[in-house]
């Protein structure tokens, strides 16, 4: 070997392929420079400082000669180093190297490669995922980590504007989702889609025509929900599930109903061999009444017939699935745990309690909500209707999607992205002057419209490609218009820890004084009115929703004891000396304040109608199991006396990896058998999952969370009471 | 019998949704009891009142007219509500401050149970059985001597009155057997008349589970209480024997 | 009490017009783009979702609301017969 520099390919894909040839791709430069995997199977190849030259011409603006200069440069290095192998990655990096000593930062972006540290994939392959507690360990998981780590990295650098991926990194704000930065955030649909055309997806091998039966509806609901999980970075809801079925359930005996309900939901709960062994992050949206929107629709049965009646007159079927689904959360599942997934979002409008049956239904769904703590409760108070989705994300109905409602194959919704801002930073920056505050919140709201922009720019182009693209599910068109609908996205503004602004601009937090709280609002509702004026000036739906923040809570935290030590010390929640340290989730009141629950629910919900896009308030129960009929007194008041949007009963538990059966309350050892070795079970934001993978910023807040000892529980002793402080 | 000056409260609960099944309530505690029950889990309030604050009824009362659309009603307990003298002037003064009212019991005051039901005082009674009806047994878990006849005469006051009621049994293992909460189903299915507990799904003879965080009696903190699942198969088994 | 009102709404002139709101005790908070305080005060007190659809709106010092103008009026002119 000549000059002893060796320099291998992996063979077939990229041997012959010389650079610049008709479809290049970074892979190929890299392949055709040199080793990226040594296998020993694989034929080496020699040197050739062309490719150096090929890859800067092709991929960055740089002239011919300079080219030539640095690949001079790059090829004297290697031989001065006198190492005998050296692979793509680092010829790259000496490239970049000679990029900067001249100057061309913009070349070196431009040139930038995109990979994973060996130690990092070490890490992955071995260390678990804390990032999203809804995605266990394999190897799906790990290919998705990996994916999604390069694909972050892709976004930050060509998708996003320096000013914005800087204002990520530096966690002024948190983009969403960068490792799905080719997907839209989430996604809300109507099953009508499925009975009106089928199963019928772009690049399918076969086309299936509307279900005849209940059964293959739900297949066919259950593999649509799978592609639609492989083209959305998060939730996937249904609406109106109990009702859209009915159609399909005239004539069958309830044990067949019954058996519909544990197929429908055992499916969504196993689905764990999804995208990155994630199950599919699944909301149906559920009600007892026929809601008005849909009443005088005509209803779609087997085989994607009009049945000839209108929903109104399968009000009865409806009821009857909606109620087993319910008898089959009560159950839970093989050993008695909860299910995870689909969430159940039960919709109350007024109409709900014109409808007979109503009060034992509302006591039926809250056994459950107390015993396994499934329900969600949403409140469609006055004339809004809502489809919730995600952790929280719910859609107004408005009057466009009304007009929808009467062909409700139609109803298909989605934010495009969401963008989640440090609220306590701004207080940080801003030293206590109020001016300074509202200045900074508008600034970083500003980066936050661009970095929507940029992504509606990006994925705009995506979809331009139409079926041939990468985006073709999204493009399919069976109803004269592209299943995502660009126009009418939304883009959704989220903020974190609203409660620690609060405290360090104020000196209180939100639950110590009216005027504290008083503040919050302020700082929400000008929030809520520079996000109207943005959606004027650029024609796009801007709307404020409350961030599930499972891990961004735990990030921000992080970053601002790092850059904003001595500030942030005095506010971040959590144990700061075991790292478990957290930001109150979005305008939420301290999750550790002893709160009675009914003032939680009434003081948070004074927010809940400037957040558009959704809001919710947590009530923990802990271990306690309050009787079914007081928790839907409480449901029904919170309904009557308050504007809060949304409602979940939160109880713990505790499974036993031992003899696998489950305990109430979280517990170092199973009262069974006594084995240590379990796992928690409870919610952690939006949805309920083992308490082993979280993240360390969540199970900080965990610790803190307030039970509501003495309101659900007897109390030990009865001297605690909350002389509650905020203002009535 | 009665007296103008309110007892002294100890403790206070805004809301529950605990102690009055279908209702938002709030709860009172008043001190001393006249039995020594060895689980009581509040014994604080039995032995030390003195130990804790008094708070007083209307800043409660004051307190709670901000929640007044939330709750449905006071639930008095304790210790043991019935021996204080001042007890029907705080329930009046709770119905006058637009509140429903419920009494915890133990039982062991008849004549001013039967009082407050003939003058309307209470809405609703949970009174404690502590064991079947036998002097020997009741007298080991009430902790002192009880004659269960007293017993057996509250009960009487509650079926006859028109005051929806439930009967609750604390479950604690090494202290009644199994058996014994059956025997207790027999003797109360004796005693019952046509009329079935008027609360909303209680059943006439609810079992609560024993809480071995903090007993009277400290031995009693080893003591393991039964599993849900186990209270919740006997609570199934003295349905059965009282429907 | 507290009148919340916007611009470009007649029933809220009317009443700015017809009653000495300031003597009456009635502070005045235009709803607008620019007033986040007033939006703040009208989440304080619930009113997002009623403002939406009716405006004006009078808050009383018992934190009781009325959404509907001729009652605001009626009220008001109550008020004044009474001092």
């Amino acid at each position: 070997m000549g000059n002893l520099l060796e320099f291998s390919h992996v063979g077939h894909e990229g041997s012959g392929d010389r650079a610049g040839t008709e479809k290049p791709t970074r892979e190929v430069t890299d392949i055709a420079l040199g080793t990226l995997v040594r296998r020993s199977e694989e034929v080496l190849d020699s040197w050739d400082r062309q490719k150096i030259v090929d890859a800067l011409v092709r991929e960055t603006f740089v002239d011919q000669d300079t080219a030539e200069a640095i690949s001079l440069e790059v090829e004297e290095m290697i031989l001065v180093s006198r190492i005998s192998m050296v692979t793509a990655p680092l010829i790259r990096e000496l490239v970049d190297a000679k990029l900067i000593e001249r100057g061309l930062e913009q070349a070196r972006r431009m040139h930038t490669r995109l990979g994973v540290p060996l130690y990092d994939v070490e890490q992955m392959i071995v260390q678990p995922n804390k990032e999203n507690a809804n995605v266990p360990h394999g190897p799906e998981a790990t290919n998705l980590t990996l994916a999604e780590s390069i694909k972050k990295e892709y976004g930050l650098l060509n998708v996003f504007s320096p000013e914005v991926g800087d204002a990520h990194m530096r966690g002024d704000i948190h983009l969403h989702d960068l490792g799905f930065i080719d997907r839209p955030y989430c996604s809300g649909q109507s099953l009508e889609y499925l009975k009106k055309f089928g199963l019928n997806l772009p690049n399918s091998l076969a086309m299936a025509k509307p279900a005849k039966h209940a059964e293959v509806l739900l297949a066919h609901m259950v593999k649509f929900a799978a592609a639609l999980q492989g083209n959305f970075a998060g939730a996937i809801g249904w609406d109106a599930v109990n009702l859209f079925f009915a159609p399909y359930l005239e004539g069958l005996d309830d044990r067949a109903v019954e058996q519909l309900a544990q197929m429908m939901i055992f499916e969504f709960s196993q689905q764990a061999v999804a995208r990155g062994g994630q199950a599919i992050f699944t909301d149906v949206n559920l009600y007892w009444e026929v809601p008005k929107h849909f009443e005088d629709v005509p209803a779609i049965g087997p085989g994607g017939s009009y049945t000839g009646k209108t929903y109104a007159e399968y009000e009865k079927e409806a009821q009857r699935f909606v109620w087993k689904l319910f008898e089959v959360y009560k159950k839970g599942d093989g050993a008695g745990r909860p299910f995870f997934f689909p969430k159940p979002l039960v919709h109350i409008t007024e109409k709900f309690f014109k409808t007979p049956g109503h009060q034992a239904f509302l006591n039926h769904i809250c056994d459950v909500a107390s015993d396994k703590g499934n329900t969600y409760f949403v409140f469609d108070r006055g004339e809004t209707a809502k489809i919730s989705e995600c952790c929280r994300l719910s859609f107004k109905l408005e009057r466009s999607d009304l007009e929808d409602a009467k062909q409700p194959w139609k109803m298909r919704y989605c934010a495009l992205q969401n963008v989640t801002l440090n609220l306590p930073r701004l207080a940080y920056r801003a030293k206590g002057d109020d001016t300074q505050l509202f200045a900074k919140i508008g600034e970083l709201i500003e980066i936050t419209i661009k970095a929507h922009r940029q992504k509606r720019e990006f994925i705009t182009r995506l979809v331009s490609h139409k079926s041939s693209g990468p985006l073709s599910l999204l493009n399919m068109n069976l109803d004269g218009s592209p299943y995502l609908r660009m126009h009418r996205c939304t883009y959704l503004i989220g903020m974190v820890g609203m409660n620690e602004l609060i405290q360090y601009h104020t000196g209180e937090e939100m639950h110590g004084s009216a005027e504290a709280m008083k503040f919050g609002l302020k700082v929400i509702a000008y929030m809520k009115l520079l996000a109207d004026q943005c959606s004027r000036k650029y024609n796009m739906r801007f709307v404020l929703e409350q961030t599930p923040a499972e891990s961004t809570a735990y990030r921000f935290a992080k970053l601002d004891l790092k850059y904003f030590p001595k500030e942030s010390s005095s506010v971040v929640k959590g144990d700061q000396s075991a790292g478990e340290i957290y930001y109150t989730n979005s305008t939420l009141f301290n999750v550790g304040a002893s709160m009675n629950p009914v003032e939680r629910v009434k003081l948070e919900g004074r927010f809940h109608p400037l957040i558009e896009a959704g809001a919710l308030t947590h009530v923990w129960l802990g271990e306690s199991k309050p009787p079914a009929e007081s928790l839907a007194n409480f449901v029904v008041k919170t309904f009557q006396r308050t504007k809060n949007d949304q409602i979940a009963f939160s109880p713990e538990f505790t499974t036993c990896k031992g003899c696998g059966k489950i305990s109430r309350g979280l517990r170092e050892a199973c009262p069974w058998c006594g084995s240590e070795d379990v796992d928690g079970i409870t919610r952690i934001t939006g949805y309920f999952t083992r308490v082993s993978s979280w993240n360390r910023g969540k199970l900080g807040e965990l610790k803190d969370r307030y039970r509501n000892q003495g309101h659900f529980t007897r109390p030990l002793t009865p001297e605690r009471s909350d002389g509650g402080r905020v203002g009535r | 019998m009665a007296n103008d000056q309110p007892p002294p409260i100890k403790g206070f609960i805004e809301n529950s949704l605990l102690d009055w099944p279908g209702q938002i309530c709030a709860v009172l505690f008043l001190p001393y009891c006249n039995l020594r029950c060895p689980y009581c889990h509040n014994h604080q309030l039995v032995l030390r009142p003195d130990t804790l604050e008094t708070l007083s009824l209307e800043a409660i009362l004051d307190r709670l007219h901000g929640f007044k659309e939330w709750v449905d009603g006071i639930c008095i307990t304790g210790g043991e509500p019935t021996i204080h003298r001042g007890l029907p002037a705080m329930l009046r003064r709770v119905h006058e401050a637009g509140f429903k009212t419920k009494l915890d019991t133990n039982g062991t005051q008849p004549e001013t149970l039967h009082y407050l039901i003939t003058e309307n005082l209470v809405d609703c009674v949970a009174m404690d059985v502590k064991a079947p009806l036998d002097d020997s047994v009741y007298a080991r878990c009430a902790g002192v001597y009880v004659p269960v006849s007293i017993i057996k005469k509250s009960i009487d006051v509650l079926m006859a009155g028109t005051v929806p009621y439930v009967l609750r049994c604390t479950v604690t293992p090494s202290m009644l057997a199994e058996s014994d909460i059956y025997c207790l189903a027999e003797q109360l299915r004796g005693l019952s008349t046509e009329t079935p507990s008027s609360l909303t799904a209680a059943p006439l003879l609810s079992l609560q589970n024993f809480n071995p965080a903090d007993p009277l009696d400290p031995e009693l903190k080893n003591v393991q209480p039964h599993t849900d699942q186990a209270l919740a198969r006997m609570q199934e088994e003295v349905n059965r024997i009282l429907s | 009490m507290t009148l919340f009102t916007k611009s470009l709404c007649s029933a809220c002139q009317e009443i700015q017009k017809d009653f000495d709101l300031k003597t009456l005790g009635v502070e005045v908070e235009e709803l607008g783009p620019d007033n986040p305080d007033a939006l703040a005060h009208l989440a304080w007190h619930e009113l997002v979702e009623i403002a939406e659809k009716s405006l004006p709106i009078l808050v009383l010092n018992d934190l009781s609301a009325i959404a509907d103008t001729d009652a605001i009026k009626n009220y008001l002119a109550e008020r004044i017969t009474r001092h």
